[in-house]
């Protein structure tokens, strides 16, 4: 799937500043975007129901991802064997952490 | 998160501080500088167990080369432990160490997968929503229970844009950290990662049309 152009997407009817919701929403919701260019996008957002929509939908899809974490988680076999191979290594770590995950 | 702490003893015959002794939870003697060591590697490096093989995981896509390639990074760490800088994001560290191994083991295999400029990334996503409003999946994410589809679309996603995922979107690093581990420029990562979420976005469409999710409208296809 080939991206469109900022011309092409213009000519769809979004504005500039839609164009640039598309282009930096995830900057936006990753808060990786200066405070102005946050400023700037949240109220456009607020305004455009499209884009609000649109921003519903990629948060979702990170929502999504993250909760991902909580299952995947290193398997109990793992745990058993790293704490052996730390114990070869005169590691008395394993002990002191165990029950703590 | 608590910090455990060794027990000290006095030990008859030892007279310095620096041969101050310690007994370990097991028992054994060890020089009081080990025992604190020991003990600071187990509250600061040990909790991130599941992130590091989550992230060796991403990376091998295989648990047993996972497990293997855990091991040698928290080997590694412990072996190197004097180098580590208190009050540091351990876990970044972790995941640099992990990154290293399984690029050694690898043989520095370098990916041969062509970037694409980020910004069109990220403009291609609206192109893949348009596409999901088309076909009455705008509210896809809201309504899918997206794990298994999302595990599955995680694990056919190619390197470098997996680790990139992994990384951001399930470690939650920020783009500099991911950057450091992954060992290359923000830019970089950034490409990486809309093209990685892009590309998910795309599978992530294709299950739900193929479990029937939702009416596909005529000439959407």
């Amino acid at each position: 799937m080939s991206a469109p152009a900022r011309p092409q997407l213009e000519a769809l009817g979004l504005s500039s500043t839609c164009v640039d919701v598309l282009r930096h929403l995830w900057d936006y919701l990753d808060e990786e975007m200066t405070p102005a260019g946050s400023d700037r996008l949240r109220a456009h957002i607020a305004t455009c129901a499209q884009c609000r929509s649109y921003e519903g939908y990629q948060t979702c899809f990170l929502e999504g991802i993250a909760r991902l974490k909580a299952s995947l988680s290193a398997p109990d076999t793992l745990r058993a064997r790293l704490a052996e191979k730390l114990r070869g290594e005169g590691c008395g770590c394993w002990a002191q952490a165990k029950g703590r995950k | 998160m608590n910090t455990a702490t060794l027990a000290t003893y006095p030990t008859p015959g030892v007279h310095s501080g620096d041969s101050a002794v310690a007994l370990d939870v097991s028992g054994r003697t060890i020089s009081k500088a080990d025992a604190k060591r020991d003990a600071e590697f187990a509250s600061d490096a040990l909790p991130w167990l599941d992130d590091v093989y989550r992230f060796a995981l991403s990376l091998t896509r295989d648990e047993a080369d996972a497990d293997d390639i855990v091991q040698e990074t928290y080997l590694r760490a412990y072996r190197s432990w004097h180098t580590f800088i208190p009050g540091t994001d351990c876990r970044r560290w972790l995941f640099t160490i992990c990154r290293n191994v399984f690029l050694r083991s690898r043989e520095r295999q370098r990916p041969t997968v062509d970037l694409e400029d980020g910004e069109q990334d990220a403009i291609a996503a609206g192109s893949v929503y348009a596409a999901a409003r088309e076909r009455g999946y705008d509210d896809l994410y809201a309504q899918l229970d997206l794990a298994p589809a999302l595990r599955d679309a995680l694990d056919e996603l190619v390197e470098p844009f997996r680790s990139a995922v992994i990384l951001v979107d399930v470690e939650d690093l920020s783009y500099e950290t991911a950057a450091e581990v992954m060992g290359v420029p923000i830019g970089t990562v950034r490409s990486r990662l809309f093209r990685g979420r892009r590309l998910l976005q795309e599978k992530l469409l294709t299950v739900a049309q193929d479990l029937g999710f939702a009416a596909v409208t005529a000439g959407a296809a």
